[in-house]
């Protein structure tokens, strides 16, 4: 991840009830950024009426007013300031919550923090750089595979090339053969469309795809883990809709059927999905797992929407 | 001649009556699961039912005659107050009354009821003492209790969890901050490894609040695929009892084991419930060793296999055995060698169920001083693998 100076002109807010979790953030943001804190809403409101601020950083459960409450009024009042939410409590109890007021964003407090993820998040949410491994692996990651999927025939291939570089490479793939096929199949059958909307493949058929419809792969790792990058160039997928199909395998509504299977069982199987859209142009869904249980808690939200 | 023999036909007629009458109540009155027994007022026993005879241990023509305080209590005292001699005195039943009844083996608490009898010129002539063993109602109300304190434990148990995670993280997050640029903080080459031991206490501390919220999750039987050995080397883990941390633990485990279709939290119940058993057993047998300056290491080897139709979980360890005498109550609900207070003595008679509900079978060996007990749990030929997470 690149840093330059004039990062230093992004301005942060970081609004949090526990002492030591403000002044981790601050310790940790301003290496880069310039970052504020507040104890909770009503502080974080007599910053805002004084200073711009690009990204806002909020706890979910605070005294006063509730993160999500503040986020988004923040956004009703400066469109242009970005947010995300962080917890300890489990993620998936606040999915809705995220959805009812469109925050897309929710990082959790693990034991350790972890700041990486931190790091790749805010640079994404600042900048809209969010596509590509690279932002989420450290500066000395390696690329193990990369590769076009251009039918049904060649991502079996590609499936079994993806599985393959990582057992060998680290004696495990994880559940990444399942998860792969569920992604890359919503990528094949889902994404394109004809003119009035409906798909144009039909599920499970043999499929030779146009090159608007092909599909990239890329496979890498660092020190402390490995990804997988499955990119559309269709940018179908839109955040209410991942939303929504979070939601409901959370709440077990849709779990008997495929509506969005591929997405929870990543979520599910992946220690980490970071889905990225840039509306009609692409879709790009990481996966990623940790070689050792480092981090302990709760599974984030990762949407970015351009 | 024909009125004579029309009265004797009449009484002979009655009096079969009230023979007939007089075998039902006898019959009833044996039938009867309430220890029943007549007393006169100078507390002497006229009449006893089965039961009763039965509880004290004595042929019924032996009983009559006792005094009831004598025969029930072994006592030559009248009991203070006695609720046959309030019955005498006031005429009133008495419905309300407790005792206890202290074995050696055990505590034994029962109900008492008396009731006035008179003759028929109204004079107060017997008591009849109605006496129901409640204990084993008392205990069950008791576990009931206790099972509702334990949810609400359980309840509070999340929350408390949940609540620590946030300063665990600040405590981690600053710490790992620290580390990253220990220059930033002043910080010399002793800060920085003290910090790294903030870390690691803070990943421990972490590790056992995961382990609370895991116990703390709601009870719902639902069966899926399970990995046992996964299951095993978790569930083994996260038993945290004093001691724990000086028992030798080892697994033998059977890479090749199938998943099994069960219920993973109720079974992982069961074999949190065997090795906290072992455990203890091994932490007591290590005091009994200390106390004779003996040494000894506490081990516990947990197994699996894969059998032709089943799959077989084996918990052994080298504590104190289980004594011969007591071996067919080890399942009984309960029943528990722990003094009173320490635990409820329900822990196997449930795991029985629970491995009965998914037709296995629970067993165990005790030989010289290793104990092992054997969990069985039928591999299905089953659908789609679906991994634990």
């Amino acid at each position: 991840m690149s840093s330059s100076v004039n990062l230093k002109k992004y301005r942060i807010l970081v609004v949090d009830d526990e002492k030591a979790i403000r002044l981790m953030l601050l310790d940790f943001l301003e290496e880069k950024y310039t970052v504020r804190t507040a104890d909770n809403g009503d502080e974080a409101w007599e910053l805002l009426k004084k200073d711009h601020f690009d990204l806002v950083i909020s706890d979910i459960n605070m005294p006063g007013i509730s993160g999500p409450k503040l986020l988004s009024e923040i956004r009703k009042k400066y469109p242009d300031t970005r947010v995300a939410l962080i917890t300890a409590y489990n993620v998936d109890d606040y999915v809705r919550v995220a959805k009812e007021n469109s925050i897309t964003n929710i990082i959790p407090k693990t034991v350790p923090f972890n700041f990486t993820e931190l790091d790749a998040l805010v640079y994404g949410l600042l900048n809209g750089d969010v596509f590509g491994l690279g932002k989420y692996l450290d500066d000395d990651m390696t690329v193990l595979d990369s590769t076009w999927i251009k039918s049904s025939f060649e991502a079996r291939d590609a499936r079994e090339r993806v599985v393959d570089v990582l057992e060998n490479k680290f004696g495990t793939s994880g559940d990444m053969k399942l998860i792969f096929d569920e992604i890359v199949t919503n990528a094949i059958y889902h994404a394109p469309t004809l003119n009035d909307g409906t798909e144009k493949y039909q599920e499970f058929s043999d499929v030779t795809l146009e090159p608007q419809e092909y599909i990239y792969v890329e496979c890498g790792y660092d020190n402390e883990k490995y990804a997988v990058s499955i990119t559309d160039y269709q940018g179908k997928l839109t955040k209410e809709t991942v939303l929504y199909k979070i939601d409901r395998q959370i709440t077990g509504e849709g779990l008997l059927d495929d509506s969005g299977r591929g997405i929870h069982m990543s979520r599910l199987f992946a220690d980490r999905m970071i889905i990225n859209i840039e509306p009609g142009k692409r879709t790009e869904v990481i996966l990623l797992n940790y070689f050792s249980h480092k981090y302990r808690g709760y599974k984030p939200l990762y949407i970015n929407e351009l | 001649m024909e009125h004579q023999n029309d009265e004797q036909s009449k009484q002979e007629h009655c009096s079969r009556k009230i023979q007939v009458s007089k075998r039902e109540l006898e019959t009833v009155f044996d039938a009867i699961d309430t220890m029943i027994c007549i007393v006169d007022n100078n507390l002497s026993i006229v009449r006893v039912n089965k039961k009763y005879a039965g509880f004290v241990g004595h042929e019924i023509k032996a009983i009559l005659g006792k005094k009831c305080h004598e025969m029930f209590f072994n006592c030559d005292s009248q009991c203070a107050d006695c609720p046959c001699l309030v019955t005498f005195q006031t005429g009133e039943a008495v419905v309300n009354k407790r005792f206890i009844k202290k074995n050696p083996q055990e505590i034994r608490y029962f109900e008492v009821k008396t009731f006035p009898v008179y003759d028929p010129s109204g004079i107060l002539i017997h008591v009849i003492e109605f006496i129901k063993d409640v204990t084993d109602e008392k205990r069950m109300i008791e576990q009931l209790i206790r099972s509702e304190k334990l949810a609400s434990i359980g309840v509070m148990t999340a929350g408390i969890a949940h609540e620590m995670n946030n300063p665990l993280s600040g405590i981690s997050g600053t710490a790992v901050n620290l580390l990253e640029k220990p220059e930033k903080y002043g910080l010399n080459d002793k800060g920085i490894s003290r910090v790294g031991t903030i870390l690691e206490s803070a990943a421990r501390a972490t590790v056992i609040m995961k382990d609370l919220l895991h116990l703390s999750k709601k009870n719902e039987s639902v069966y899926v695929m399970v990995d046992l050995n996964r299951l095993l080397i978790k569930t083994i883990n996260a038993v945290h009892l004093e001691g724990a941390g000086e028992i030798q633990k080892k697994f033998m485990l059977d890479e090749s084991l199938p998943f099994v279709y069960c219920d993973p939290s109720r079974i992982d119940q069961v074999i949190m419930n065997v090795v906290t058993n072992a455990m203890q057993s091994v932490t007591e047998k290590k005091q009994q060793m200390s106390a004779e300056g003996k040494k000894y290491t506490g081990r516990i080897v947990v197994s699996s296999q894969k059998q032709a139709a089943t799959a077989l979980i084996t918990i052994a360890d080298n504590g104190i055995g289980i004594n011969p005498d007591i071996r067919r109550r080890i399942f009984d609900p309960f029943f528990s060698t722990k003094p009173a207070g320490q635990g409820t003595g329900l822990g196997l008679s449930v795991s029985h169920r629970i491995i009965e509900e998914h037709r296995g079978r629970i067993y165990f060996d005790s030989i010289d001083e290793t104990t092992k007990f054997s969990i069985e749990l039928p591999l299905e030929s089953a659908g789609t693998k679906i991994k634990e997470e």
